[in-house]
């Protein structure tokens, strides 16, 4: 896939290729400007990026082809590096539309409010947050650490297949990516795959990734193990650019 | 057609004033009332000031007058009710009306039911009995009764917090309206049921001039909703001005609800003075009308008064609505707040004109101010002029206006989570309009503007 800003042409994504099987955990690492959260945009469908040359297939759909709102029907999700404050629009509103239009759309019934309502107070509480949240308004003044762990909460109610999170561990403390990761765990399972952006290999000692990716310049430069994380976290990315270059 | 070939030689203001003499007669030299006396002077004032024209400043974004003009050439009733029920009205003095007289009546409205004590209103005129006994003391009827019954009240208050040099409609309204609604609660009260005035029939294709009054004397509580429900009327001129006092440490709170149909010309002028210690607040709403002008006039006249002036509007369509206010902060210590939205849509117009005058005496203002409008279609356009004149200096004022698109971010946000885009925008925009509407008191009211904007704005694209 290559992929272009759109307002000013310059090439993000310089022909990236991944394959994410049904229920793997892949984990997608690199320096700064290296194109992970292009990529995430891009796959969730945001305006702003030309996708010059190249195709995603997911689930037989060819995902390009869809819109933003489209893609999350058909399950894919992506947990917001920065989740938007909206005031004046309620938790509950907010999940029940979108757990209802997701539903509607993957034929199942729909819930109950009193169903919705319960459902909202288990989800909750996988990632610990305080079921009174349902009368605020999504994420306006929620402190750093809530607003991830309401992405997590979001990926739980809306139950998809294939879910992107991107630096959901960036400003997180300690026990916030606990609970974070706890959550994500949980919510591993034969029909799910999840994406993990993020620049810190400590997320992945909590969630334990099936593969490891190295996104430099826009290309995927390496593939490996967990144990790749590792050895990123103790060599940095320098020996890698030197090994790309030489092979380059 | 020879009918309009003698309109085009007249101008708008000479319709009037004919028609105003027409209507009071020659002046009887001492023998008259001090409310005729009063109309008269408005007339007056009227006269010299004009329409606006090209060049008012005020009335710059606005066209009235070439609304006015059009109006008056397709040709309207000329008078309030009771005009129209008199026989001895000289038509020709205004074009003839294009449709009968008949008198048009809007669905009733969840309003209806509120809690309150509902006043009823044709072209302005109260119509039938009250809805339920009033508390003691509580005055609410026709100026023609209070002119009987209470005419010191009217000497005291009508047109004396009315500036009818400020604005020819104010001065118009002043001179035509041959009849008003009065409000008065006496010193002491607390009104606790929200009376409710329904401006809920005119007759087709009317020109309407009405007033209200309301007067709050000291230590008194009292809610007052207006609501002007779509009225499927032709196209009618409304021009109306109310005056409120609120006394020593009263407490008016004050809603507007404008919904009539797109031919209607509404302009409505509201003046508020407040004596020492006292809370006004308004909270003005349209959501329907062609042309709509609210001028919207504040005097804290003493010191610590605390005023409020919320605004919402949604035009569509073609529609036009200009929100035009003046905070006068002539004494010291006093608070004022203001905070205005919009959203228009199609080729629709939105103006907010807002001036803070701090005087010299004035020292210790707080004056606050924000306007924000969100505009969704090109063709759509808005003004935005904040205007602070301030001459004391230890005040505290601020203000701010913004004019933009629906949150990319947002909707992009919503969009991510399944959620339909026109249901991510109607989802953004009531968020948008639920911090005005939210400032209402009354559960009925706001869940009657709730379900209303549901409404307009899901066609809206």
């Amino acid at each position: 896939m290559h992929v272009s800003i759109e307002e000013d042409g310059t090439e993000i994504l310089k022909g990236l290729n991944l394959k994410v099987g049904s229920g793997e955990v892949h984990a997608i690492m690199g320096p700064n400007g290296s194109g992970k959260s292009t990529l995430a945009s891009v796959l969730a469908g945001k305006d702003g990026y030309e996708v010059t040359n190249g195709t995603v297939a997911f689930c037989g759909d060819d995902l390009l082809e869809l819109a933003a709102d489209e893609r999350a029907r058909e399950g894919l999700f992506l947990a917001f590096q920065y989740p938007i404050e909206l005031p004046g629009v309620s938790m509950s509103n907010f999940l029940k539309q979108a757990v209802q239009s997701v539903r509607e759309h993957q034929g199942k019934e729909a819930l109950t409010s009193g169903a919705l309502l319960q459902m909202m107070k288990e989800k909750a509480a996988l990632v610990h947050l305080d079921p009174a949240l349902k009368s605020r308004s999504v994420n306006e003044g929620f402190s750093g650490g809530e607003k991830k762990r309401n992405e997590i909460f979001q990926l739980a109610m809306l139950e998809p297949k294939f879910a992107i999170l991107d630096e959901t561990d960036s400003g997180l403390d300690i026990d916030a990516l606990r609970i974070v990761a706890d959550g994500v765990n949980h919510l591993r399972s034969p029909e799910r795959s999840f994406l993990l952006i993020t620049h810190y290999q400590r997320l992945l000692d909590y969630i334990v990734p099936d593969f490891v990716h190295v996104l430099m310049n826009g290309r995927i430069v390496m593939t490996g193990g967990k144990e790749l994380a590792l050895e990123l976290e103790e060599k940095g990315y320098d020996w890698i650019k030197d090994e790309t270059t030489q092979l380059a | 057609m020879s009918m309009e070939l003698k309109e085009q030689s007249r101008s708008g203001e000479d319709v009037f004033i004919e028609r105003f003499e027409d209507l009071i007669g020659p002046n009887t030299n001492g023998s008259e009332s001090e409310w005729t006396l009063n109309r008269r002077n408005a007339i007056q004032v009227f006269a010299q000031n004009g329409f606006p024209n090209k060049k008012s400043e005020s009335y710059k974004y606005t066209p009235v007058t070439k609304w006015l003009q059009s109006q008056l050439k397709n040709g309207m009733h000329t008078a309030a009710g009771s005009s129209v029920q008199s026989g001895n009205l000289k038509n020709e003095a205004l074009p003839t009306p294009l449709l009968d007289e008949s008198e048009v009546r809007g669905e009733p409205s969840s309003l209806e039911n509120m809690k309150g004590l509902h006043v009823h209103a044709t072209n302005g005129l109260i119509r039938g009995s009250l809805s339920e006994a009033l508390p003691t003391g509580l005055i609410i009827c026709s100026f023609k009764q209070a002119l009987v019954d209470h005419p010191k009240l009217l000497s005291e208050y009508l047109t004396k917090a009315v500036v009818l040099e400020r604005d020819p409609f104010a001065a118009l309204a002043s001179a035509f309206a041959e009849d008003g609604i009065l409000i008065f609660v006496p010193a002491g009260l607390e009104v606790e049921k929200a009376i409710v005035i329904h401006h809920d029939a005119l007759f087709s294709n009317s020109l309407i001039q009405a007033r209200l009054l309301v007067v709050a004397e000291e230590g008194t509580k009292v809610n007052v909703i207006e609501h002007f429900p779509f009225l499927d009327a032709g196209s009618s001129f409304e021009n109306r001005v109310a005056e409120v006092f609120a006394g020593k440490g009263a407490r008016v709170d004050h809603v507007l609800v404008m919904e009539r149909n797109d031919q209607t010309l509404f302009v409505n002028s509201l003046f508020v003075h407040q004596d020492a210690n006292s809370f006004f607040r308004t909270n003005t709403v349209t959501l329907g009308g062609g042309l709509v002008r609210h001028n919207l006039n504040f005097l804290p006249d003493a010191e610590e008064c605390e005023t409020h002036l919320h605004g919402l509007y949604v035009a569509k369509g073609t529609a036009h609505v200009d929100n035009h206010t003046l905070v006068d902060h002539a004494k010291p210590n006093c608070f004022s707040n203001e905070i205005f939205k919009g959203i228009v849509t199609n080729q629709a117009v939105g103006v907010f004109n807002g001036k803070v005058l701090v005087r010299q005496d004035a020292q210790k203002t707080n004056a606050y101010q924000s306007s924000k409008c969100i505009v969704l279609d090109r063709g759509a356009r808005t003004y935005a002029k904040p205007e602070l004149e301030i001459y004391a200096d230890d005040v505290k004022c601020s203000h701010g206006a913004t004019t933009g698109e629906l949150d990319e971010d947002a909707l992009f946000y919503l969009r991510a989570r399944g959620i339909h885009p026109d249901a991510a925008k109607l989802m953004l925009l009531e968020a948008f309009a639920k911090d005005i509407i939210g400032l209402i008191d009354f559960d009925e009211v706001r869940n009657y503007l709730y379900q209303r904007l549901h409404g307009l704005l899901t066609v809206t694209k």
